[in-house]
């Protein structure tokens, strides 16, 4: 090629990747996940129980739902945009599947369960979108609309499942080996929503909606589409986590949703860290959960209360996405949100 | 190429708020032409392509594709007709890889998508058209050229009939040029239409195979290759016709020296020196995107730059917005909605924002001060309606205007930069504008104008100079300038004598 061009001003812009050492890249890339290994080791120091088979299994199932509602909320910060409702459809799910079995059997309601929560995303999706809210706006109001609806539907008493009903309860309690179906589950919907958002054009659309939608716009994507399937599928994931946690306990409970909320937006937030990429993503958002989930059982083993747990995950929290922040600083910051 | 235009324009016209930027336009282009499009400020190109692509709606006329009429009613529509457009302001995904923003909309393969196959075929490409950049590298990071370089290349993929390419060069070097123009040959020899706006008259000489001249919102002439020349183009593009702005600068410089500019330098400018007097009215024009607007850039501190300033003789330094607000340079952008005002806040609180500590009282501030305050200012510059507690949004592009001006009065700026001070202002309302900045000027203020009209040049400088391809290639009085002169210099990037 004649006049192959090496874009003369791309000099300097190089030089600057350059320069950067290799432990600064190093603490970019694996600084969240050395961080959590080092933790882990250090739990492990400081008590005998704490790196052995069955409470790894602990861990994992006790952090189930948090990771079926924290992948799902990935999906809509990816589209730069914010879920709230996702505790509560948590909830409405898992109200939903109990209230069901009964009238039209197990199997039935999983599917009705999961096409509820479908429809409270596609509502999300839609007013976002064509209705033009803002999403905070949006999910802060679906949630105190599914609360009030869960709530008044049960009179505020939980939901049994009734225990001859063996096959639905054995998606939480069932075991293949010593690993619980649900941490199957778990692990299996995280397989595949890792491989749609990075091998397929659902991941790859939603990721450029949430990054720049002006330039997806004039690239001729849908971006209406892409926020409202981000939506859909946060929703379905909280479903999923509803139906599990209804077998797990084998009730349904009006309240307490809530709380998967706040852990999954520092699950996701946490997760954006990992590989460097400061942007969320799904395997980053498992490692995230996890490492909640790992410090609480450590810091209660070795004999921590339960407000030195919650001190430890918001300073890492802050940490984590503040170093972040430092290591891949960009020159204007005027992003507030 | 056969007889039937594959897009015609016919008594094309379009009014904004009762006057017309375009008035029965009448135009073909050819399957497989580069089609110029030349035109004064304001002349209707922008106004002419943004109805192509389905930004703009027409008032009254005709598009017809291949013979028959079409609607154009979003860009996303006007990409279904085969029509696309790479506007000056490229966006590219910043996380995402130079390859995958190539491909971005049109990947291969159906659900699944191969990483491989999608940086292979960048990569294919990116060496088609001789752009050496790794498609693997993230798009953040990118320079301004090499972003432009990446937008162009994704029209390489996507199947248009026709192409608007809006001074596509503004952002290029010169070798990097010579990729896009390699790239139109190749577009051109698929059959593809190009239609390619600039102000450089070289280069549309050098690809055009016919330039279209609008003039005041109506076709001056289609010139087919061989005709296309500096005196032709010149001399169409004028309108004579159109009643020159009574507005003269006379001359309010005053002896002493208020601003001195040494050496100021960005990454898109060489350096540049020159001393401004107080009440002299500076105006520097050249191509949009030449470099022009780096000096007003600079001088509001909003982008890195080198090189000394002295203000009254005292060294400032302007590092940052906030440094040059202390220092008393007022930059009034040319993006007013995005970059100078607050459009859902009141006139009143756009227009103290600066003030507010000078209107303090007992650590508050008292919304009655804020009103009067404004008020004040609103009289002043003849802000309609004036009303300070309305919110800004509602006014018009000229009041707007006249509201961000009114927003460093208050603070006793002595430099004031503008930008495009007239762009997107009803045509009333310039002459206003025009006298709010000679105001300044006989106060005693330093002004820069930045502007690509020449006309606002003409009228409202003491000394004009043009920047062109980042670098000073001319300055002098305003009296040793001719329009025709100006024009020539800005288009071609050289000084011609007008002896």
């Amino acid at each position: 090629m004649a006049g192959t061009v090496a874009a003369g001003a791309s000099a300097e812009p190089k030089a600057e990747q350059k320069t950067e050492s290799p432990a600064l890249r190093l603490l970019r890339r694996w600084g969240t996940i050395i961080v959590l290994l080092a933790t882990a080791v250090g739990f492990a120091l400081a008590s005998p129980y704490f790196a052995t088979i069955s409470n790894a299994n602990n861990i994992l199932f006790s952090m189930i739902v948090s990771a079926l509602v924290s992948m799902g909320l990935t999906w809509v910060v990816m589209a730069g945009s914010f879920d709230l409702s996702v505790g509560l459809t948590v909830t409405t799910s898992s109200i939903v599947v109990a209230f069901l079995i009964p009238l039209v059997g197990p199997w039935a309601a999983i599917v009705l369960a999961l096409a509820s929560a479908c429809v409270i995303g596609l509502a999300n999706g839609l007013l976002v979108t064509y209705g033009r809210l803002s999403g905070i706006v949006v999910t802060l109001g679906v949630m105190f609309v599914l609360d009030g609806i869960n709530v008044f539907a049960t009179g505020g008493y939980q939901v049994a499942v009734s225990y001859s009903e063996s096959a639905f309860l054995y998606i939480g309690q069932g075991k293949l080996g010593f690993i619980g179906v649900p941490v199957i589950i778990m692990l299996v919907i995280f397989v595949l929503a890792q491989l749609l958002a990075t091998r397929t054009r659902v991941g790859h659309y939603v990721a450029a909606v949430g990054d720049n939608p002006m330039a997806a716009f004039y690239s001729g994507i849908n971006v209406y589409r892409w926020v409202i399937v981000s939506f859909v599928l946060s929703a379905l994931m909280s479903g999923v986590a509803g139906i599990i946690l209804t077998s797990i306990s084998s009730s349904a409970q009006p309240v307490g949703g809530q709380g998967y909320l706040l852990e999954a937006f520092a699950a996701v937030f946490l997760g954006a860290t990992v590989l460097g990429k400061g942007k969320p993503h799904i395997l980053g958002t498992l490692i995230g959960v996890l490492f909640l989930y790992l410090v609480n059982s450590g810091m209660n083993m070795v004999g921590f209360p339960f407000a030195a747990r919650q001190l430890f995950a918001g300073l890492v929290l802050i940490i984590a996405v503040g170093a972040n922040a430092a290591l891949n600083r960009e020159e204007l910051h005027l992003k507030f949100i | 190429m056969s007889d039937q235009p594959l897009v015609e324009m016919r008594g094309l016209e379009k009014e904004f708020a009762g006057s017309k930027a375009l008035r029965g336009v009448d135009i073909a282009f050819h399957r497989g032409e580069v089609h110029g499009l030349l035109g004064e400020n304001g002349a209707g190109k922008s106004t002419l392509i943004k109805i192509l692509t389905g930004v703009y709606a027409p008032t009254a006329g005709q598009i017809l594709l291949d013979g028959s009429p079409v609607r154009i009613h979003s860009p996303l529509d006007a990409r279904r007709h085969g029509l696309g457009a790479v506007y000056q302001d490229a966006e590219l995904v910043a996380s995402f890889t130079i390859g995958q923003n190539i491909l971005l909309g049109n990947e291969p393969g159906h659900v699944v998508l191969s990483d491989r196959a999608i940086h292979d075929e960048a990569a294919r490409i990116l060496n088609e058209i001789g752009v050496a950049l790794d498609p693997r590298r993230s798009a953040a990071g990118l320079s301004a050229a090499q972003m432009q370089l990446v937008t162009l290349a994704t029209l390489f993929h996507r199947r248009y009939k026709l192409i608007v390419l809006d001074e596509p060069t503004a952002r290029l070097s010169g070798v990097e040029s010579e990729v896009l123009f390699r790239l139109i040959a190749r577009l051109r020899g698929e059959g593809i239409t190009i239609v390619y706006i600039s102000h450089r008259l070289r280069e549309v000489q050098e690809i055009c195979d016919r330039a279209t001249i609008l003039r005041g919102g109506l076709v001056s002439a289609t010139l087919e290759r061989g005709e296309i020349t500096e005196e032709r183009v010149t001399q169409l593009m004028v309108d004579r016709s159109r009643t020159d702005l009574e507005t003269y600068n006379d001359g309010h410089a005053r002896p002493e020296v208020l601003l001195e500019i040494d050496g100021l330098q960005t990454d898109l400018l060489a350096p540049l020196s020159l001393t401004v007097r107080a009440g002299e009215v500076i105006g520097i024009t050249g191509p949009v995107g030449g470099g022009m607007e780096q000096v007003a850039h600079a001088l509001g501190g909003v982008t890195r730059h080198g090189g000394h300033l002295r203000l009254r003789g005292r060294a400032v330094d302007v590092a940052d917005p906030v440094a040059a607000r202390r220092a008393g340079i007022a930059l009034i952008p040319e993006d007013r909605r995005k970059q100078a005002l607050f459009p859902a806040l009141s006139v009143a609180d756009n227009i103290c924002l600066p003030v507010l500590r000078s209107l303090r009282r007992l650590a508050m501030i008292g919304s009655r001060e804020k009103l009067a305050f404004a008020d004040g200012v609103m009289e002043r510059l003849a802000v309609r309606p004036r009303n300070a507690a309305a919110q800004v949004r509602f006014f018009s592009g000229g009041n707007q205007q006249k509201v961000v001006i009114g927003k460093w009065m208050g603070t006793k700026a002595s430099v004031y930069v503008f930008v495009e001070p007239t762009s997107g202002v009803d045509i009333g309302a310039i002459k206003e504008i025009y006298d709010i900045i000679l105001h300044l000027a006989r106060d005693g203020a330093a002004i820069i104008v930045v502007s690509s009209s020449l006309r606002e040049i003409l009228a409202l400088s003491d000394r004009v100079l043009v920047i062109h391809d980042g670098a000073l290639v001319s300055e002098a009085p305003k009296a040793a300038w001719t329009y025709d002169a100006l024009l020539a210099v800005t288009m071609q990037g050289r000084h011609r004598r007008t002896a």
